[in-house]
């Protein structure tokens, strides 16, 4: 297994209060890694920090070999991090189906001058293949339907599978997800979990934030602990059960297994 | 009654291409800009200063009094419009969204107003400036009564072209690109939009169809001064965009037509009240800010809303092969009874 | 020295005034969340309902109480015909916002239909200059500073002293939490409004006094300053804005005096650009807002 992203020494302050404090871990290619850790635990920071969405106050982020701490948003989803919120960011006055077209992002199509040409006989047949390819993923998350739909029309759930559709269509690397199940109804819950399997098989590696444990045990390969802003401990789930150091930062919630509020 | 009529449609000519730059703005990119009429004005001022050379009278100059053909002049009054764009865009947009940045963007159309009517070098002050009278009429040989024909032509012309370069922005990569900038600016950068540029280069084409409108106003007007623009002008343009459909090119068009008849028409027939010469205006000015209010209220999306892609076809399951051939294009199907304002 | 301190003597005068009037705009900006664009009119209806008092006749105390009826009937008529509606409705913020603008756009050309475009005198007799200590103020300008200071103290009082006070931080803090904690918040809303209409009207008074002339732009050309005092002490904020007022006051009567007055709106958006982009939340408050964080 290869590293992918790798994460030594972050650190950020609000004031005098640490919410990530020194965190190192690593996530490997082709897996799904889970992070978790009781409420303030500094994971939804930590996640904005290396999606560049904070300044970390210290410490590198390397994804791929490459530095990506303090760089842009748009730099680090350039570079193949793309990451989702724990409210699904639909754009909500576009079809579903323009919100998964324009999720792969072209800078050369994308340009100015080239736009106002008009479409080139290459760009449409781009436009035609991506357009196959949209249809293609939404049968598969059965969006396929409500592909006229105006995405801000949808319910809370749908909102969510259109969110992963259209990671699926963007092809990144890895993808950061930031509570998945928050708010989706635990009906959905395998349905979410084939879904996040289903990014690894398509080259997409995961990292994973979630309260709900026996979601992250489904689907993780290696789990991160965080409490109070430091990794206290990273392992494979079932190894994590019997160490000391995580069930006391969880007080006794390990192993009751209901904890799905988020 | 027909000189009526031309008139009102070359001013309407003229209204769209602003109402279309400024829609690039706020009904694409999302910013609720208050100084777009700064634009307009720096582009009617360049193209007069570049035309009508140095004052008359020799007690007062001013800069850059030259004696261009008109499209020169036009074509710099553009250029100058989206340097100052690129000014305060790039200012303004670094890190302000809302009414911050409408707040902002109010201040420095007021800074150019001051400007322009307290610094006499500067366009000339107060009185501003006058004196294009039927540009390009002696060198295209027409004479005067058959002059305002050539110049709705001529501004018909223009829209025209504008028209058919906003359309292919509104449904390329880049116009789309915009809009998940103003649907969900989170959204646009996690999915690598660099939301500061693309908001910056719409402002700028936004404020270069301002000035290239307003060197356009300037040929129509013959003159310009700062009582011929107040900051709230841009008001108007906002109602008509409202009331036509934010986002959308047939509708700003329509709202143009809409708000220029609506405006002219409901006071014509209205008495002229002696020692009263601020009636009428007021009475239109009220007229905006009314229609304003209403369509916020009653139908944000306008007459007609901002079309969105419709995929017609079932998907099939069939092979790529089979589907390559006849592949559908997305067509633009009728509008969805959603908001977007 | 002697100069410097004249102008500060003045630059008080405009402080006060200014206070006042930054202080309505952010009692309506903390309870809807909306920041009124014809806040101008408020002022500029009460001071043509002074002016009025004064052409039949009226003194300096019945001008400036009819200015504040005017302003209060004017502001409340705003919260409960739009922006009340808007809110209610969820339409948000910016749209109302602009519907403020339409509605600024609306009272001024009423206005201009009532009185003219035009603008007209509002002379009030300046009573002989008095010095005190290093300053130079006449008969108005003691009034317009003593009268700003008790009523912003009144304010304060019933900010922080009465039932409806704490409703009403209670209603700026958190709407909805308000609203389930028993508070009638759009009875909140709806008096806050009525009460920074009356303070604005009365502004618009002694703004009027103290230009001597008025017209119906005077209001909305002073929004500009109004908002870079409310912005520079943070939107919503009643002590920073204050604060900021009398900074903007200050700061625009020694430009003014200096410099030159015809660029002073020009002066007041500098200093709005600067304090938005540098301190967004305002000068006293810490931090840096950027799009993301």
């Amino acid at each position: 297994m290869t590293t992918l992203l790798e994460v030594a020494g972050l650190s950020k302050h609000f004031g005098g209060v640490y919410a990530v404090d020194a965190c190192s871990f690593t996530a490997a290619e082709g897996e799904v890694t889970g992070l978790i850790g009781p409420n303030g635990a500094g994971k939804s920071t930590a996640i904005d920090l290396l999606s560049g969405f904070k300044m970390p106050d210290a410490g590198t982020v390397l994804f791929g070999g490459k530095a990506i701490q303090g760089k842009a948003p748009h730099r680090i989803s350039r570079m193949g991090l793309i990451r989702t919120f724990q409210t699904p960011r639909e754009w909500p006055a576009l079809t579903v189906l323009e919100n998964l077209i324009l999720a792969p992002f072209h800078p050369r199509r994308e340009m100015f001058w080239r736009s106002l040409r008009g479409p080139s006989k290459a760009e449409k047949e781009r436009a035609a293949g991506e357009l196959t390819r949209a249809r293609a993923i939404l049968e598969e998350f059965d969006l396929v339907g409500l592909r006229n739909e105006r995405a801000g029309n949808l319910s809370g759930g749908q909102k969510r599978l259109v969110e992963f559709a259209r990671i699926r269509m963007a092809e990144p690397r890895l993808v950061v997800l930031d509570e998945p199940m928050g708010g989706v109804n635990p009906v959905l819950g395998e349905r979410m979990a084939t879904a996040v399997l289903g990014f690894v098989s398509a080259g997409t590696s995961v990292v994973i934030v979630e309260h709900n444990l026996p979601f992250i045990e489904r689907v993780t390969d290696q789990v991160v602990v965080m409490a109070e802003g430091k990794v206290i401990a990273e392992g494979p789930f079932d190894s994590l059960r019997s160490n000391q150091a995580v069930v006391d930062a969880y007080l006794g919630e390990m192993p009751s297994y209901d904890d799905a509020d988020a | 009654m027909i000189d009526q009529l031309i008139n009102d449609l070359t001013q309407t000519a003229i209204f769209a291409i602003m109402s279309l730059g400024l829609n690039v703005v706020w009904g694409w990119s999302g910013d609720f800009d208050l100084a777009f009429y700064g634009y307009v004005a720096i582009g009617a001022y360049m193209t007069l200063v570049l035309t009508i050379g140095p004052p008359l009278d020799p007690s007062s100059s001013y800069i850059l009094a030259q004696k261009f053909p008109f499209p020169i002049a036009v074509l710099l009054g553009t250029l100058s419009a989206m340097v100052l764009g690129l000014v305060v865009g790039a200012i303004a947009l670094r890190h302000l969204r809302g009414i911050y940045f409408s707040i902002v963007t109010l201040g420095a159309v007021y800074v150019l107003s001051t400007f322009a009517s307290q610094f006499v070098p500067l366009f000339n002050g107060y009185p501003g400036l006058s004196g294009l009278v039927t540009p390009m009429a002696d060198v295209l040989g027409i004479d005067y009564a058959s002059y305002q024909y050539f110049y709705f032509g001529l501004c018909v012309v223009m829209l025209a072209i504008v028209v058919i370069g906003v359309t292919r922005l509104s449904s390329s990569r880049f116009g789309l690109a915009l809009r998940t900038v103003r649907e969900d600016e989170r959204a646009a950068a996690v999915f690598g939009r660099d939301i500061y540029r693309l908001k910056l280069k719409a402002y700028v084409i936004g404020a270069g169809l301002g000035g290239f409108a307003g060197g356009l106003f300037a040929g129509f007007l013959t003159a310009f001064n700062t009582s011929a623009w107040s900051p709230l002008e841009t008001v108007t343009l906002y109602a008509a965009i409202l009331v036509g459909g934010r986002g959308s090119i047939r509708g700003v068009i329509l709202g143009v037509g809409v708000m220029v008849l609506l405006l002219q028409e409901a006071t014509r027939y209205l008495p002229e009240v002696p020692g009263h010469p601020d009636w009428t205006p007021a009475f239109r000015l009220i007229l905006t800010g009314l229609v304003l209010v209403l369509f916020i209220r009653f139908r944000p999306q306008g007459i007609l809303p901002e079309r969105r892609m419709r995929d017609g076809k079932p998907p099939r399951r069939g092979g790529k092969t089979a589907e390559a051939v006849s592949e559908p294009q997305p067509v633009a199907g009728p509008a969805l009874d959603t908001g977007v304002a | 020295m002697h100069q410097a301190l004249l102008t500060l003597g003045f630059g008080l005068v405009a402080a006060a005034i200014l206070a006042l009037s930054a202080l309505a705009f952010t009692l309506e900006y903390s309870v809807t969340n909306v920041a009124n664009l014809s806040h101008g009119e408020i002022l500029t209806v009460g001071a043509y309902c002074a002016y009025v008092v004064q052409q039949h006749g009226g003194g300096v105390a019945l001008s400036g109480l009819a200015a504040a009826a005017g302003g209060g009937v004017l502001a409340l008529a705003v919260h409960e015909g739009v922006v009340d509606r808007f809110v209610r409705r969820g339409i948000g913020g910016l749209p109302t916002f602009i519907a403020t603008l339409g509605v600024s756009l609306i009272i001024q050309n009423v206005l201009v239909v009532i009185f003219g475009g035009g603008n007209v005198g509002y002379q009030v007799p300046q009573g002989a200059p008095h010095t005190i200590g290093p300053f130079l103020w006449n008969d108005t300008e003691i009034q317009i500073m003593v009268s700003a200071v008790v009523i912003t103290a009144l304010l304060y009082v019933i900010i922080q002293h009465t039932r409806f006070g704490k409703s009403l931080r209670a209603v700026s803090q958190n709407r909805s939490l308000a609203s389930v904690s028993g508070i009638n918040a759009h009875r909140v809303a709806a008096l806050t409004w009525l009460l920074a209409g009356l303070i604005a009207g009365y502004a618009g008074f002694i703004y009027a006094e103290s230009l001597g002339t008025l017209s119906p732009t005077f209001g909305f050309q002073y929004f500009l300053i109004t908002l870079t005092a409310a912005v520079a002490g943070g939107l919503g904020r009643a002590l920073g804005t204050l604060v900021g007022a009398v900074i903007v006051g200050i700061a625009l009567e020694f430009f003014g005096g200096y410099l030159s007055a015809s660029y002073n709106l020009a002066f007041a958006f500098a200093i709005l650009s600067l304090v938005i982009l540098v301190r967004p939340r305002g000068l006293f408050v810490g931090g840096r807002r950027s799009v993301f964080e």
